[in-house]
């Protein structure tokens, strides 16, 4: 992945993450991936295009879904969550879509045109994401609800 | 590059991730603290630790010695110095395999204390470099063979290794049981030692030495601890220097080990590494030309002599192991004067996030570099930066060259001191992707010393200074 | 997302959402997210204003909007949905009421689609993540244009 990218997605992640949560968000060393990755329960996905190919990936495990969901919606009129319910989903797929749509801003300002998917989300046990063929940047965020794992594919198209 | 055995060290510190397939890494994770030759006996895997392993032999030729335990095989000259010879087989009570008459057995010589005693063994099998911490403690289950003779057992690339407990298997007072006859043994042995070492005429009973053959054993044995040591230093180079030892740097470090044993030798100490300190300096010559900063202007002069007179409009370059860029900002320097109407794409990458994180935004003294940049260079407020032409010329990634390469076709791939970072395995696919993705007659520029590539897929470009190769 | 205090009754403060004549601003929210549509509804519903519709994605908004003219004040306007995005909606409401008071509200804060959404009629753009001053702020100076 073009180094450039790396720090856009690195400090939106921490900037939205911490906003959401209100809370202390430590940042992990990142590291490359290229082999398929067992989800941890919840993953939200968000595709990129323009210039480029990829998607950007939140793996986390449902019990920091729902925590991670309830800090965002505290406050607002809705009932507590205690599982994730559509409404917890639809939390942690904007979460991917603000993280995302950051990033791509950052670096729509340092000239990479990039495009948005709408997000998707997929919840379950023992799941895998298989893009073989595609190597991976792995950001991961320690947060008081849990690790978030950012997981970044972009390719240039040729 | 360095940078690359850099990354690697910093890999290895860092706590490996989570999920599946990290056995490998986490062997790679150890130290290794242990070293032991093995080799097999009756079909099972053994080892003995390295520090009693004075040398591997071959012998031939060696005397018969009445009135022995049959396990006493016979004693041997080694280089005027007359040893007895165990068959560890008989001993253990194994099944022998008959050799042709006159082939000689494989052994290990071991060291006991002041003593030599000859082992002979099934077949050596070579050195294995594990962590002391993963030695099982001896179970009845390892072997075929008393469990008294075993210190312990280790599993290695899958495979379990017995290790024997040299002592108790040589050493006279753990064999209270055949004390009596050991002594006697010995006792033979030593005189019949004393018999041989001087000129008077061997003793009734015992064969005749072979004149000649012990000779041989000699060198061949000779010739054994020089590959033994070889073997331990490419043993230790992956885990001191993750280095890998391959036929891709084979030559050089043959070359290399013969000039360090001399150097060694000359200090009067061991060849094989003590530290990875050792290792490091062992690998010093290895670097190639310019490594880790901008190429001087012979370096671009020899580069420029393997280029071809034209190529496309588009002119692609891969440069993996680009560091901190140095080396892509070198090439892309020579490329935009030796084809200045061509555009030029350079896909350059480096798993040390660091290194390359740094590349786009190299700045130094203008000072600094020869003459030849100044054309492809502007001034910022402080230092200098290469001009917009050649900055976006190059793509840095942060990239593992071991995953999926999403790179186009290549007119010229330069990747000097990368794949002899990479384990042997990872080598070859790396190769056969340099191979596909390069245009036919595409360059290939390797490392300095890193020149044995397979002649059937790549043609040497003759005369040349650097270690260029053209796709057949 | 915000903390309690974000969200005050309607009583503990003088509301904004409410016209001279004492009839609320009347409110379509577009957005394919549940959250969004939430949140949104969340801060403006505090300060007196009316949710009329909500539409998950720009084809359903244009039909929305369509439908409740003349009764709707303004629109919210996610930019990146399915079937239609918020631009192109944008464009079509426009097409269909050159007045409309349309906001977008997108996570994307790219200069050209900002400039782009304000050439085409869009009165503001806010740019996630939302909180409840800015949007306020954003909706009523629209609505005062």
């Amino acid at each position: 992945m073009r180094v450039e990218y790396i720090n856009p997605f690195v400090e939106a992640a921490y900037g939205i993450l911490k906003e959401v949560t209100r809370g202390e968000v430590k940042r992990g060393e990142l590291y490359l991936k290229s082999t398929s990755m067992p989800v941890l329960g919840v993953a939200a996905i968000i595709g990129l295009a323009g210039d480029v190919e990829g998607r950007v990936l939140l793996d986390m495990t449902k019990d920091t879904a729902v925590k991670v969901a309830s800090a965002m919606l505290d406050g607002m009129e809705v009932e507590p969550i205690t599982q994730l319910n559509e409404m917890g989903k639809a939390s942690i797929t904007e979460l991917a879509n603000m993280i995302t749509g950051q990033a791509v801003t950052k670096l729509h300002n340092l000239g990479f045109k990039f495009d948005l998917t709408p997000p998707a989300i997929f919840t379950g046990d023992n799941m895998e994401i298989a893009d073989t063929g595609v190597e991976a940047l792995i950001v991961p965020m320690e947060l008081e609800q849990g690790k978030i794992e950012i997981n970044v594919a972009i390719r240039e198209r040729n | 590059m360095s940078s690359r055995a850099e990354a690697a060290r910093q890999n290895r510190l860092r706590v490996p991730h989570r999920g599946g397939g990290n056995r490998q890494q986490n062997e790679e994770l150890e130290t290794i603290d242990y070293k032991m030759v093995t080799f097999s006996l009756g079909g099972k895997d053994y080892a003995v630790d390295i520090l009693k392993v004075k040398e591997i032999a071959k012998f031939a030729g060696f005397t018969f010695v009445p009135n022995t335990p049959p396990y006493v095989a016979g004693v041997f000259n080694l280089r005027g110095e007359i040893i007895s010879i165990i068959d560890l087989r008989i001993k253990f009570g194994l099944p022998v395999e008959q050799r042709p008459d006159r082939e000689a057995e494989c052994g290990l010589i071991l060291r006991l204390n002041d003593m030599m005693i000859g082992v002979i063994v099934d077949s050596v099998d070579r050195v294995v470099g594990i962590n002391s911490a993963r030695i099982q403690p001896p179970h009845p289950i390892f072997g075929d063979i008393n469990i008294k003779y075993i210190s312990g057992a280790v599993e290695k690339n899958d495979r379990l290794y017995i290790i024997l407990d040299v002592e108790r298997i040589l050493g006279r007072e753990s064999e209270q049981t055949e004390a009596p006859r050991s002594e006697r043994t010995e006792g033979r042995v030593g005189a019949l030692a004393e018999a041989m070492a001087g000129s008077g005429p061997a003793p009734a009973g015992a064969k005749k030495v072979q004149p000649g053959a012990a000779g041989a054993a000699e060198i061949e044995s000779g010739q054994d601890q020089y590959e033994l040591d070889l073997s331990f230093i490419k043993e230790a180079l992956p885990s001191y220097a993750q280095f890998y030892p391959s036929a891709i740097n084979d030559h050089w470090l043959r070359a290399r080990y013969d000039q360090w044993r001399r150097e060694r030798a000359a200090a009067n100490r061991e060849a094989q590494f003590a530290s990875p300190d050792e290792a490091h300096e062992f690998l010093k010559p290895f670097y190639s030309q310019d490594t880790g900063r901008f190429w001087c202007p012979e370096l671009i002069e020899l580069f420029r002599a393997v280029l071809p007179e034209r190529l496309r409009n588009t002119v692609t370059v891969w440069n993996p192991g680009a560091g901190k860029g140095y080396e892509s900002y070198s090439l892309a320097c020579v490329l935009k004067k030796s084809y200045p109407d061509s555009t030029l794409k350079i896909w350059a990458s480096d798993n040390d996030l660091l290194s390359i994180s740094t590349a786009p935004n190299l700045v130094f003294r203008k000072e600094d570099l020869p003459d030849f940049y100044h054309d492809f260079i502007v001034a910022g407020t402080n230092r200098h930066s290469f001009a917009g032409m050649i900055k976006d010329s190059i793509f840095f990634e942060y990239h593992d060259i071991t995953h999926p390469n999403a790179v186009p076709e290549m007119d010229i791939i330069v990747a000097r001191d990368v794949l002899s970072y990479l384990r042997a395995e990872q080598q070859a696919s790396v190769l056969q992707e340099f191979y596909d993705k390069l245009l036919e007659h595409g360059l290939l520029i390797l490392g300095d010393n890193e020149t044995g590539l397979d002649e059937a897929r790549w043609q040497r470009v003759d005369g040349a200074r650097i270690t260029a190769f053209r796709k057949r | 997302m915000r903390t309690k205090q974000d969200f005050p009754s309607i009583n503990e403060r003088s509301v904004s959402g409410v016209k001279e004549d004492g009839s609320p601003y009347r409110v379509l929210v577009v957005d394919d997210s549940m959250f969004v549509t939430k949140q949104i509804s969340q801060i403006l519903t505090s300060e007196g204003f009316e949710i009329v519709a909500t539409a998950g994605n720009g084809l359903e908004g244009v039909e929305r909007y369509k439908e409740l003219y003349p009764n709707i004040d303004v629109v919210t306007m996610d930019i990146t949905m399915p079937q239609m995005d918020g631009v192109t909606a944008l464009e079509k409401i426009i097409d269909f009421d050159k007045e409309a008071c349309v906001v977008m509200i997108s996570a994307l804060g790219k200069q050209d689609l900002v400039k782009k959404s304000l050439l085409i009629g869009a009165k503001n753009y806010i740019v996630k993540p939302l909180d409840r001053k800015k949007v306020l702020e954003r909706i009523l100076m629209s609505l005062q244009q």
